[in-house]
């Protein structure tokens, strides 16, 4: 019987546990003392041993992006928190910052005395303004009860975190232009280094990660990198805040270890489909992720590996689920329109192809497409693949060629006559 | 820099380790299209059409954002990166208006140079899906854009914000709602904004002042030097001569001399050109009437022999031949040859870049040839003889005879003079570099240089 | 029509400088700071803004016109922010809005009359698990029917 492996959502259900007091009641700010008066390279090594992944969508190796800041560097080091959330189908890391944000505070502690930080943003993405609040004051009181600010704990060791909030602009959950962002500019993302180097904030070394990521590393550190390691699989360790939405019945997040039963997770904690429909598509991890039919969900297992195997991705693990009645060729306008409004614009592929196939898609939407066109998008779904600055086309060149190959005949009987 | 060989298609070439490739292939004269790259800009990555092909890459890279390294092996011509062109190419052009026809740009567009080199395939545009922006947009500063028609390649928002530093124009909205524009209550000024006309690659920026006067195709274009002050920025004079009509210049674009002025020119400079084409003295005058050359020429002869304290005043635009064979006349009619040169500073015209406070194209010719550039205290003459100088007053003198371009003054004899359009020769600019000017211009009817004149007179 | 900071907002924007490498670095900040003081962020906002974070105007404008939650333009007084991405298209988004725009009167985009409610459709607002939502100013009001926006909508009325 499945359930829930709850290694970063274990205090979410205690009353007001986002208030210290309550907080400190569960072990939180455990690690602190201890790991403050121990090398940094402690909290590095154990996190790179646990192979913790990073939880943002990209799902690499979070220990050897923290390899990349430098040991001895004039210039200060900087962590940015990455809590722009903004993929569809992906809530997750809303429900760490208003559920047990000392939790996130606790991670960034451990996180910036690993990589040499005094100073730790978070990136919070507009939308969830409603949530700074309780943010803001978990911090305040971290402030006041030392574990942020000067010298914490006596440590000899300083912090600051800042929330910095972002204005409506998906885009800028991509990391390179999280950091234009939070530089005052337009979220662009900037051009690939040659060689592997830190990320760069007013050209200072800087880490970014995913807000999840930070809040696993408390686990990580309290209870070791083995520990970590006996959940998921060998090339998923831990868990992750799976979130569900879409045509289930009991849609939200809940937490388990990678390799999971994809259908066994959604029939246990969804309540399998509303209305006892069928299952026909599931998108596996926010929509960037390449949709998956009926047959492929049953085979699948919630990890990066088994799902990279398949043609998809696990991306931030905030699947979409779709019952028969669904109308795919209405389900990729919609997504098609997500990626129109949310492309910067910056270089051609994608500026130019992401409106021409939302375009293309709602031409056959609305029975006016040809063969033709079917194969146009299929063409701009190539064009938009490894040809741009940043991921984001090729994302959805992944999500075009999905839906056009798994669901063709809805496209074709859509055609004019 | 150590120098490292690397292979282009079926050629070899040496190039600085680490260098820019596009810089390499455009100094190898390799064409590679390309939007947002420019070698005053630097690269800027987002046009993704210098896409080539590096061996042991798997996808094809910008050349603008790739660095030569020992033996890297690049090709530009192979099926894969001619697809990616054409690929790119048809993105460009999808919500590009069909404004061929109206547009000033067309014959030196690189939409249209790119499409009948890499393009040519069947559209599949709908003209009613194309996404709209505002079109003949007056920036100010002689400068219109059409928001349509641009490729957001940034050439000119980074111009205004790495070169002029003056930050009018930015690129606004998101995707392809994206658009160059300034500030709404802000417009293009500064004293290079026309630069941003030659910089767009497409017709989105284009002069106002050259706007609908002539297709690019018509234009003849001739090296020249601008005379507007003294850094002699290299220039290249269009002009044509429609049937019946004089030859006209339509514009001044700057020429390339990274010794000089780089790709740009200020825009004083580059409007100077209707100078050249005003107010013209076209007619000999004898106390404001029209005589015929040869009654003239008698007239004028007859003033220097009856004149023995006879002053030659000398124009600094004139071309080092011109001032040289000045002086040879001066001597031979034994006058004093004088040009002052302290009228010609205007300190509020210079800045830190291109324009000099001497605002004239040859000073450094007429110190060269040790001609008087002061006026000695208390100097009258009987004769002045004024090769165009813009301030005879300063002499004293009983009579005047000038040779002016311009109808600027009355004297007892005005002979018409060439412009510097008219005729070819050197000038020395204000770090002494000689540079020569071509003839451009042969109207119906021409008028004399001061060579020709001298000629006639001598 | 000019634009100044209030002065507990100047206290404000001196701590923030602290906390940056780079006074540009508040260029996001002061645009929040603006909208919450005003409303919407005027032309003179803009270059108030660049003053504080030694920047061009042109920018802070550009860096504005990027971001869909910067109003450049005032708007109504409640701002009907509708989710309309995958879950909340699949969960009955389309009849809520149908109900919104038939109870205002306006279409997407438009403000109603009194300048009381703006409409708006915005892409995935992170609440999946509620579909249909909206986000109405900086509240979100989730699982949303016929009957509960019939309600809201009366509430801010």
């Amino acid at each position: 019987m499945i359930q829930e492996t709850k290694l970063v959502s274990r205090r979410f259900k205690i009353p007001k546990v986002y208030q210290l007091e309550t907080a400190l009641k569960y072990e939180a700010y455990d690690t602190i003392k201890e790991s403050l008066s121990q090398s940094p390279k402690r909290i590095t090594n154990l996190v790179v041993e646990s192979g913790l992944r990073g939880k943002g969508g990209g799902g690499a190796p979070a220990g050897t992006k923290w390899q990349l800041m430098p040991d001895d560097d004039p210039r200060p080091s900087y962590l940015v928190v990455n809590c722009d959330e903004s993929e569809p189908g992906t809530f997750k890391d809303r429900q760490i910052i208003s559920r047990d944000p000392h939790l996130l505070l606790e991670g960034m502690i451990l996180s910036s005395y690993a990589i040499g930080a005094n100073h730790a943003y978070i990136y919070i993405r507009g939308e969830y303004q409603s949530f700074e609040a309780i943010l803001q004051g978990a911090i305040d009181e971290a402030y006041e009860a030392s574990y942020l600010g000067k010298d914490i704990l006596g440590s000899g060791f300083d912090l600051d975190v800042t929330i910095h909030r972002g204005a409506g602009a998906y885009i800028c959950g991509e990391k390179s232009a999280l950091l234009e962002s939070m530089e005052g500019k337009r979220g662009h993302p900037r051009l690939k280094p040659k060689t592997k180097e830190p990320e760069w904030y007013f050209d200072n070394p800087t880490l970014v990660n995913n807000v999840e990521t930070i809040a696993s590393v408390p686990y990580i550190v309290k209870n070791g990198a083995d520990a970590y390691r006996q959940y998921g699989t060998e090339c998923s360790p831990g868990t992750l805040l799976f979130a569900m939405s879409g045509h289930v019945n009991r849609p939200g997040v809940y937490e388990v270890a990678f390799g999971t039963s994809m259908l066994e997770y959604i029939n246990h904690f969804g309540g399998g489909m509303r209305g006892d429909k069928k299952l026909k598509a599931l998108i596996p991890g926010g929509s960037s992720c390449p949709v998956l039919t009926a047959d492929e969900v049953s085979k699948a297992t919630l990890d990066y590996e088994t799902l990279q195997a398949m043609g998809s991705a696990l991306g931030t693990g905030g699947m979409i689920v779709m019952d028969e009645d669904t109308d795919m060729v209405e389900a990729l306008k919609n997504l098609l329109e997500f990626y129109h409004d949310e492309s910067c614009g910056q270089c051609t592929p994608c500026r130019e192809g992401t409106g021409w196939s939302d375009k293309l898609v709602g031409k056959i939407l609305s029975g006016k497409g040809t063969d033709k066109d079917i194969d146009k998008l299929l063409s701009l779904a190539d064009l938009m693949n490894g040809k741009t600055i940043c991921v984001f086309a090729p994302a959805v060149s992944g999500v075009i060629r999905s839906f056009i190959e798994k669901f063709r005949d809805e496209f074709v009987a859509k055609e004019q006559k | 820099m150590s120098l490292v060989t690397i292979r282009v298609d079926d050629r070899e070439l040496e190039a600085s380790d680490g260098a820019l490739l596009i810089e390499v292939l455009l100094q190898n004269d390799i064409e590679i299209p390309h939007f947002c790259y420019h070698e005053a800009l630097g690269a800027d990555g987002n046009c993704r059409m210098c896409m080539v092909g590096i061996e042991g890459q798997k996808r094809p890279q910008i050349a603008c954002d790739t660095f030569v390294k020992e033996g890297m092996q690049v090709s530009t011509k192979s099926p894969t990166i001619r697809a990616v062109q054409q690929e790119i190419l048809e993105l460009e052009l999808i919500n590009h208006p069909i404004d061929c026809p109206t547009c000033d740009q067309a014959g030196e567009c690189k939409l249209q140079d790119y499409y009948m080199e890499y393009g040519l395939y069947d559209s599949h545009i709908n003209p009613a899906d194309k996404v709209k922006h505002h079109k003949h947009i007056d920036l100010g500063s002689s400068v219109m854009l059409d928001q349509e028609r641009c490729v957001l390649c940034a050439r000119c928002t980074r111009f205004t914000t790495d070169i002029t530093k003056t930050n009018e124009l930015g690129i606004i909205g998101r995707g392809d709602e994206a658009r160059v524009s300034t500030m709404p209550n802000k417009k293009l000024d500064n004293p290079y904004a026309m630069n941003v006309v030659d910089l767009c690659p497409v017709g989105a920026l284009t002069s106002k002042d050259f706007r609908f006067k002539q297709r690019s195709w018509f234009l003849s274009t001739s090296s020249s030097i601008c005379h507007g002050c003294a850094t002699g920025c290299n220039i290249y004079i269009d002009h044509n001569c429609e049937k019946y009509k004089d030859a006209t210049i339509y514009r001044f674009r700057p020429r390339i001399n990274n010794e000089v002025n780089g790709h740009f020119i200020c825009d004083t400079g580059r409007l100077s050109y209707k100078n050249l084409q005003t107010n013209r003295q076209r007619e000999i005058l004898s106390e404001g009437k029209v005589i015929a050359e040869e009654k003239a020429i008698k007239q004028y002869k007859k003033m220097i022999e009856e004149h023995s304290n006879i002053c030659i005043l000398v124009d600094a635009n004139c071309y080092n031949e011109e001032l040289e064979a000045i002086v040879q006349y001066a001597q031979t009619i034994d006058a004093t040859l004088l040009s002052p040169l302290a009228c010609y500073e205007d300190e509020t015209f210079a800045d830190e870049w291109l324009r000099s406070s001497q605002r004239v194209a040859n000073a450094k010719g007429v110190e060269n040839l040790g001609i008087k550039t002061d006026i000695p205290d208390g100097y009258t003459t009987d004769l002045l003889i004024n090769f165009n100088h813009p301030k005879p007053e300063l002499i004293a003198s009983k009579k005047k005879i000038e040779f002016q371009s311009h109808k600027e003054r009355e004297a007892y004899l005005v002979f018409p003079l060439a412009v510097f359009s008219e005729s070819s020769g050197t000038v020395t600019n204000r770090d002494n570099l000689v540079q020569f000017c071509e003839k451009a211009i042969c109207s119906n009817e021409p008028v004399p240089t001061v060579l020709e004149w001298i000629k006639k007179l001598g | 029509m000019s634009f100044s900071f209030s002065d507990e907002n100047i206290l404000k924007i001196d701590k923030l400088k602290e906390r940056y490498p780079s006074p540009k670095a508040l260029t996001l900040p002061l645009l929040w700071m603006v909208q919450e003081q005003e409303g919407y962020i005027s032309l003179d906002a803009v270059e108030v803004i660049a003053t504080h974070t030694t920047r061009p105007a042109m920018e802070i404008y550009k860096t504005a016109t990027f971001y869909t939650m910067f109003k450049l333009q005032p708007i109504g007084e409640y701002h009907i922010q509708l989710c309309k991405t995958l879950s909340c298209m699949l969960c009955g988004k389309t009849e809520i809005l149908e109900e919104i725009k038939s109870t205002l009167g306006i279409e997407v985009g438009e403000t109603t009359k009194d300048g009381r409610f703006t409409l708006s459709q915005v892409e995935c607002l992170g609440s999946c698990s509620t579909a249909p939502m909206m986000q109405i100013n900086t509240k979100n009001y989730e699982n949303l029917t016929s009957k509960k926006i019939e309600q809201i909508l009366k509430e801010l009325s």
